[in-house]
């Protein structure tokens, strides 16, 4: 079918333009094989009706994976670890699956159970990019199902680590916790809620004798429900008071478990001598704010996951040879000597020697070299390293867990610093407030005592039930949370709240090179030497049309509406050049060594990734690709003026000038660093007591990033893999952390603003608690009143700040 | 097909023959209830609606009812409210959890028979309302006025509703229950224990029955009542339907599903404190008033999140909401949702509270409520769920578009033209001259203000009413074109609660409910035992020279009830001035605590009657009953030419009094026998006090037994003014 | 005022009940996913491809 190439053809399945319609199934076009295929399966099984719920709902089908790909998942070894739940027979497994992205994903993932009748069902949560899969062994194994899922186009993403299940108790307990916080607000929220109403008539204060009876009742029916509010709600803030106390240091929560406690005692007192009604309101009042406190502070981020070692890096199986059969087997099943298989793209699991083929290893991710090194025979490869090229064999010589890059794990100094260093703001007022209450309470209660015993304990309590610092320990979480979900809304995800904290200390940037100033896959190409006519640009692009080398597809994005012409006797030295006969003129393209023969003086050099071209052995000149600096990096280092800036690269100081250039003279430069030079040097740092921001992306600064104070990593897009850390920044966003810096310092003022607030309403409180006329109304108007404002003031002050910074 | 087969053939898919047991149940959806459920709401909206225009057209032309008992307005207002909340809106809220509940759980109802019976008994119980109304067996107590054998038919019903949405749940394939479905599980449990105790009746014969509470105790109760009826049948139910069918008919996820959860459990953990904010500046304690303020304030929270949820679901769409009718309606019953749960607590305030309370504003925010959110979002509902159900499209969106911007002018000019009245009497009422007298001693002159904007109420009334038509028209045509779909073919995978825990799904979940329902049966059966007991000795400070009604003054009260004078008349005093130069002395507690039930009423279309004993001679009252323009000309109270042909029913005398004994009324032991010869006695002497103003009347007319009550309202505190 | 006891005790009543309830499905797992059956109750409508009513469907694999 001759259709023009100027009408857009929209593959029916993927939405991405096809150049021609001659594939096409059902008087539908598609772009690839991959994607037809897909078409065909849901057409059969009845489940077309996932094209009519969103316009072209698919993922690109060109990549297909080869055939025995998943049979490693047939290994009882590695389907055991993989499986959620097994009875033998029926077996339940979740799997991640980052394709899915709108609801006809959800909907063709729920109906799986229509393809086999073994799987039983499949349950989607959209948020995690998970699915939970229940099927019948005994009908189709876990390998069909995989197999089932790449078919329709949703490969799931299975890793070394997702092959290495936590322990099954340590994975309950996680998902307990978090649900214990759900219940604690529940019951104290149900609680509040009932006792302000049942406290009501208290504030009117009942008059006649007859209603006697009526507050008696309302009283005990507030003491009961209270009860719970004191022994399950806030066990959190005594557990965590004790655990300071054992440390001998008093943190925020000790205050805290003393205010409560003080609250708590008066009122059983009062109401259980009918000689007042106590102030329980006030009290659940206070612990349901601090539970809503702590629920906003921890947001956590679905997809995302912080503590990613090399483990999620890795694949979770490889190719071995034997008896000259390919066979897929998983990694932690690979042993010293055996021969593996490394194809075009794929990570080389294990140190190992090269056997055959030609190597031409990108090490960017893992050593931070930005160019891609050749490598003869016979000599190692470490693992971790990409291939660009044809396939290759290669002998293991270590096992994955000890091979040079994962050794990093088991460093002795590779702890992070101890995490349960608290917030220094929290202990600070934790100490001095506490000094301060338990004196003003001491003094007063003296002062009181020449009166009666009954009021200096009254004045006594009272100033502890007033003092207590529900408005303080509101402050930070309500502030840092916003200020959490204002980040995340300009792609910029932190761990947790206390990030925000450290981020404000920071003085010392540290910055990885390759993959974090510079960008991974953009290169910007140029061509050096005497220009080119239009029929050498369509005869260079014909060459480099039928070659699957990177850098060849990179040149070929120079010349988009050049026109393709026929090329005959085309001929590919892997590693070396391409050969072609266009028009009855001969093109050679390739390293120097392959277009010249020798190394020829006069014509400019470039570093080893230049492409040099000759037209019937007439050097016309080379492709030179030189790395490209993030956008927005000028202005960010106008923005750290007043931090010290550093930059670790593993690669060679070729580009020391421009860096020079771009972040200014003050910065120190180090070059060819390995993962341990950067960790160390980020100890050495830490030792002048600096506090360390590192910016990396790659492995080689998982080491770094676990060390420094903050570690954030730089990702082109937040679901794929990024080493542990403290927060992930999207690439796109690089120019935005000096405003991020910038911001978290003055979030850090908003807390201090708020201590004032909450001092002046602690100080109102203590002046009527110490003339002893401390009634429960005002009680309850007080605590509530200063509970919300600083709530209130915490987050719209944040917002406020991120409006005006542009931050929003 | 064709030769290079896909990678993965889809017939390898499929178990040729058996293999294991199939986890995949095809089952089908039982439409038959939904459509019947539909149709039933649909008759019954006309009905209800009808009646609702008769009435306000009766209200500025009282001869509309042609002089019939069964038609006058105290009978047929207490057929609208009941007949538009409990048939209209009942049938709505079973149509949509019928239809919803199945698709929700992936299954068929438990059973299609107690579907059946709850579908005819629930047509039964609104039959018999229709017929015992008419006839005069009304309770007085507002939205809760049928006698005790129906209210016992609704609770089994209720029951059997019950049973068939829990047992729907446990057998449910999809083990997340959505957010709608706990909005029915609240609506079903707060209805069941709400019906419950505000039932408690002291039966005295199969019609006729007296409520166990007096006084101020049963105002709060009914009040009690009254707001959580509201709350739980007119706003729960229809917050589930607004979760399932309006995401369904914009096809867009609900905007913050985690955001309604919180508005779930928000708003239902202290929703049933409301009901005192009805009975502000009343003789209720002023904490309690003050209480249900405070409540009331608090609900804008909750009912406003559930609006914003509603409406923010389409944004992004609203270019689909131009075109499309269903979805138009959708939206203004959410706004219209929003603007009654705002104007309510607004309405609490007691400032507020005391210039609109008994005025035409209460009713516009009815209405406001009822046509906006319950009316068009049923409309919305039926609109969508038809076409449907008979698996073709609308007959025409036109119609329905003329009937959105009918209904829509309609809501517009009720509302508007009774806030207009609303302010205009309330200022009238409180209007003092510069000398310190009251600029409009007589009520009627505030009364014939506003007959002006009772007629553009009726006008908008009729507007809406013939948007209903229109929908009719345009439903029935929509069924004719299409064929009915009896049961729905559908599949589903079995579905494990969370994964594949041990035990049967029917066990896991079996202990959970079973603890439940045998908690919630022993606790109703506990309070049904201990209640009596409780109640009778009520501690309100009772005033010494309040004594109980005689045996003639409790008949007159009796039919007072049975035509329905509350429905315009009130019976409370409010201690403003305004009301206290109008009417004489406030109302106190201890007046009405021998009032079985309590009479306050909560509309004043009429005056209040709580001092009307003394004001006017017997023959004033005797002419004014018969024709009220001639003793007050202009006045839009309907003629009761029956009470002077009917007999008073002395044969039930006695019971009553033994019945009101049992419940606490202190009459003399043994009173019941003598009682027939001392209302005879008291009937002789009105009837020689009338004859002697030249009126010949029968000793034994039920016009004798309302004059002797009405010479007896208010009269119990005169006494000890006089005493002193 | 003994009504205002009775009512007090139905209402908190009410409100116990609910609070079980709460306990329960927090417990069961209810709230584990906060964002996919808001979808999924979209995606029920299975339109038969061959649109004969239903009620003598075309032989769908029985198995």
């Amino acid at each position: 079918m001759g259709k023009t190439l100027d009408v857009q053809l929209k593959c029916y399945h993927c939405g991405s333009e096809c150049r021609d319609g001659d594939i096409a199934a059902g008087g539908k076009i598609f772009c690839c094989q991959g994607c037809r295929t897909v078409y065909e399966i849901l057409e059969i099984n009845d489940l077309s009706r996932y094209y009519a719920l969103s316009a072209s709902p698919g993922t690109s089908q060109k990549k297909i994976s080869t055939k025995e790909k998943f049979e490693y998942l047939d290994h009882a070894e590695a389907s055991a670890k993989l499986l959620d739940l097994t009875d033998g027979i029926v077996s339940v497994i979740t799997l991640f699956i980052p394709q899915m992205h709108c609801s006809s994903c959800i909907w063709l993932l729920e109906n799986l159970y229509k393809f086999n009748a073994g799987i039983q069902y499949s349950r989607v949560n959209f948020l995690q990019k998970k699915i939970t899969i229940r099927f019948n062994e005994s009908i189709i194994s876990l390998k069909n199902v995989v197999e089932l899922l790449t078919a329709i186009g949703y490969e799931p993403e299975i890793n070394l680590s997702s092959t290495e299940k936590e322990s099954e108790e340590d994975e309950r307990n996680k998902k307990s916790r978090d649900k214990s916080i759900y219940y604690k607000t529940g019951v104290a929220g149900f609680c509040f809620g009932n006792i302000m109403l049942l406290s009501f008539p208290e504030y009117l204060s009942i008059v006649n004798n007859v209603d006697l009876f009526l507050k008696s009742i309302f009283s005990y029916l507030i003491l009961l429900l209270s009860l719970p509010v004191f022994f399950y709600c806030s066990s959190d803030y005594f557990s965590s008071a004790v655990r300071a106390l054992q440390k001998k240091m008093i943190n925020i929560d000790f205050p805290i478990s003393l205010g409560i406690l003080a609250l708590f005692g008066r009122s059983i007192y009062e109401i259980l001598s009918s000689s007042g009604t106590g102030y329980m309101d006030s009290l659940s009042g206070l612990v349901f704010f601090l539970l809503l406190g702590r629920m906003f502070q921890d947001k956590t981020y679905d997809i995302l996951n912080f503590e990613r070692n090399y483990k999620s890096y890795f694949p979770a199986y490889a190719v071995i040879k034997n008896e000259e059969r390919e066979q897929s087997i998983p990694l932690s099943a690979l042993k010293v000597g055996d021969r593996i298989i490394i194809r075009n793209d794929e990570l080389i699991p294990a140190d190992s020697v090269l056997i055959c083929g030609r190597a031409n290893i990108d090490y960017s991710f893992v050593s931070g070299e930005s160019a891609a090194v050749e490598i003869p025979e016979g000599s190692i490869i470490h693992a971790g390293g990409r291939q660009r090229g044809t396939a290759l064999e290669l002998e293991v010589i270590k096992k994955t867990s000890q091979s040079y890059i994962t050794q990093l794990w088991n460093n002795s100094d590779f702890t992070k610093p101890d995490e349960n260093k608290i917030a220094a703001f929290s202990i600070l007022a934790g100490k001095y407030f506490t000094l301060a209450v338990l004196l003003t309470a001491g003094i007063s209660g003296i002062c009181w005592l020449n009166t009666g015993i009954a009021q200096a304990l009254n004045v006594f309590t009272s100033v502890l039930i007033v003092a207590c610092p529900c408005a303080l320990a509101l402050s930070a979480p309500f502030t840092l949370g916003s200020t959490l979900r204002i980040f995340g809304r300009s792609r910029f995800y932190l761990k947790n709240a206390s990030v925000v904290e450290k981020l404000s200390g920071i003085n010392h940037v540290v910055f990885d090179k390759t993959g974090t100033l510079t960008s991974l896959n953009e290169r910007s190409i140029r061509f050096y030497g005497s220009d080119l006519s239009q029929e050498d640009n369509e005869a260079i692009k014909s060459v480099l049309h039928n070659s699957i080398h990177p850098l060849s597809r990179s040149i070929l994005k120079l010349y988009p509406e050049v026109r393709l012409v026929e090329t005959e006797n085309f001929r590919e030295y892997p590693g070396r050049g391409l050969e072609g006969k266009v028009q009855g003129r001969k093109i050679r393209l390739g390293s120097v060594s392959f277009v010249i023969g020798t190394e020829a003086g006069g014509v400019p050099s470039g570093n080893s990734s230049s492409v040099y071209v000759s037209i019937d052995d007439d050097i016309k000149g080379f492709f030179r690709a030189g790395n490209i600096y993030r956008e927005g990096l000028k202005d960010l280092a106008g923005c750290l003026q007043n931090y010290e800036v550093s930059v670790l690269s593993g690669d060679y100081d070729g580009e020391k000038e421009t860096l020079r250039d771009i972040l200014g003279t003050k910065a120190k430069m180090f070059f060819r660093q390995s993962p341990y030079d950067k960790l160390s040097h980020i100890k050495k740092l830490q030792n002048q007591n600096k506090r360390t921001l590192m910016i990396g992306d790659g492995l080689n600064d998982a080491g770094a990033l676990m060390k420094s104070d903050v570690g954030i990593s730089i990702s082109e897009e937040a679901v794929n893999f990024s080493p542990a850390c403290d927060a992930i920044l999207e690439a796109q966003e690089f120019g935005k952390l000096g405003e991020f810096l910038k911001f978290s310092k003055i979030s850090m003022k908003i807390i201090y603003m708020n201590l004032a607030v909450s001092l002046l309403y602690n100080i109102a409180g203590v002046g009527f608690a110490v003339n002893n006329s401390l009634t429960p109304v005002i009680s309850a108007i007080l605590m509530p009143l200063s509970s919300i404002t600083v709530v209130l003031l915490a987050t719209a002050a944040t917002n406020l700040a991120a409006k005006i910074k542009g931050l929003k | 097909m064709d030769k290079n087969k896909p990678a993965y053939s889809s017939d390898a898919g499929k178990t040729a023959g058996g293999g294991a047991a199939v986890q995949v149940e095809t089952f089908s959806y039982d439409n038959q209830i939904v459509r019947s459920f539909a149709l039933a709401t649909i008759i019954w909206g006309v009905i209800g609606m009808l009646v609702g225009l008769i009435a306000a057209v009766q209200l500025f032309w009282p001869q509309l009812n042609l002089g019939i008992q069964y038609v006058s307005f105290g009978r047929i207002r207490p057929l609208h409210t009941n007949a538009v909340i409990f048939a209209f809106v009942g049938n709505a809220i079973f149509m949509g959890v019928y239809y919803s509940l199945q698709r929700l759980c992936r299954t068929r109802m438990y059973s299609d028979l107690l579907g059946k019976i709850n579908f005819w008994g629930w047509q039964l119980i609104i039959l018999s309302a229709v017929i015992t109304f008419a006839l005069g067996y009304i309770t007085s107590k507002e939205y809760a006025e049928l006698e005790w054998p129906i209210d016992i038919a609704i609770a089994v019903v209720w029951v059997i509703f019950g049973i068939n949405l829990l047992g729907t749940l446990l057998k449910r394939r999809e083990p997340h229950m959505y957010v709608a479905i706990w909005f029915y599980i609240a609506t079903w449990v707060t209805v069941a224990i709400l019906h419950i105790v505000n039932s408690f009746e002291i039966p005295v014969s199969l019609f006729k029955s007296y409520s166990l509470y007096a006084g101020v105790q049963d105002a709060l109760v009914e009040w009690w009542y009254g707001h959580n009826a509201v709350a739980f049948f007119l706003t729960t139910p229809y917050l589930g339907l607004m979760y399932y069918f309006l995401p369904k008919a914009a096809n867009r996820p609900i905007y913050s599903y985690r955001l309604s959860i919180i508005h779930f459990w928000s708003l239902i953990f202290i929703y049933i404190w409301a009901g005192p904010h009805h009975l502000l500046y009343t003789a209720l304690p002023d904490w309690a008033q003050s209480l249900g303020t405070v409540f009331s304030i608090m609900l804008i929270a909750p009912s406003w999140g559930g609006m914003i949820n509603g409406l923010l679901t389409l944004r992004g769409a609203w270019d689909k909401v131009r075109e499309e009718p269903v979805l138009k309606f959708m939206v203004v019953a959410v706004t219209a949702y929003g603007m009654a749960t705002f104007e309510g607590p607004m309405l609490a305030l007691k400032n507020v509270n005391a210039a609109l309370h008994y005025t035409d504003w209460i009713i516009a925010h009815v209405h406001i409520g009822a046509l906006g959110w319950n009316g068009f979002l049923t409309f919305g509902i039926l609109y969508w769920l038809i076409p449907k159900l008979y698996r073709t499209e609308l007959f025409s969106r036109k119609l329905a578009n003329v009937h959105f911007w009918i209904g829509t002018l309609g809501i517009v000019f009720v509302a508007l033209s009774l806030y207009w009245a609303a302010v205009t009497q309330s200022l009238m009422w409180k209007q003092f001259t510069p000398l310190g007298v009251l600029q409009y001693p007589n009520f009627l002159e505030t009364v014939l203000k506003i007959i002006p904007m009772y007629v553009i109420r009726a006008i908008g009334a009729s507007a809406y009413f013939a948007g209903v038509i229109i929908m009719i028209v345009n439903l029935v045509k929509t069924m004719k074109k299409g064929h009915f779909q009896k049961d729905e073919m559908a599949e589903a995978p079995l579905v494990m609660h969370n994964g594949g825990e041990k035990g049967h799904r029917w066990l896991e979940s079996r202990p959970v409910q079973f603890t439940i329902a045998a908690a919630v049966a022993i606790l109703i059966g506990g309070i049904v035992e201990f209640i009596p007991t409780f109640l009778v000795k009520s501690n309100i400070p009772t005033i010494a020279s309040v004594k109980p009604l005689t045996a003639l003054e409790q008949q007159g009260r009796d039919i007072y009830q049975r035509e329905g004078c509350n429905n315009c008349h009130s019976q409370m005093i409010r201690p403003f001035r305004s009301e206290t130069q109008r009417y004489g002395k406030y109302s106190k507690a201890g007046e009405y605590v021998y009032d079985h039930p309590f009479l306050w009423g909560s509309k004043r279309t009429g005056p209040d009657l709580h001092r009307e004993g003394g004001k006017y001679p017997d023959q004033w009252h005797y002419y004014h009953m018969q024709n009220p323009s001639s003793m007050s000309p202009g006045s839009i109270m309907p003629s009761y030419a029956w009470l002077y042909t009917q007999k008073i029913d002395i044969g039930q005398t006695a019971s009553k009094i033994s019945a009101l004994r049992k419940i606490g009324v202190p009459y003399v032991a043994g009173y019941e026998n003598v009682a027939n010869e001392e209302l005879a006695r008291q009937a002789l002497a009105i009837q020689k006090r009338l004859i002697a103003n030249g009126i010949a009347v029968e000793a034994d007319r039920e016009i004798i037994a309302i004059i002797a009550y009405l010479q007896r309202l208010g009269t119990d505190i005169k006494v000890t003014q006089a005493m002193k | 005022m003994w009504v205002l006891i009775i009512l007090m005790f139905f209402s908190l009543l009410v409100a116990l009940i609910f609070l079980g309830a709460f306990i329960w499905a927090v417990k069961s797992g209810q709230y584990d996913d906060k964002y996919t059956p808001s979808v999924r109750i979209l995606l029920d409508d299975d339109v038969r491809k061959s649109g004969v009513p239903d009620s003598h469907n075309s032989g769908r694999a029985e198995g």
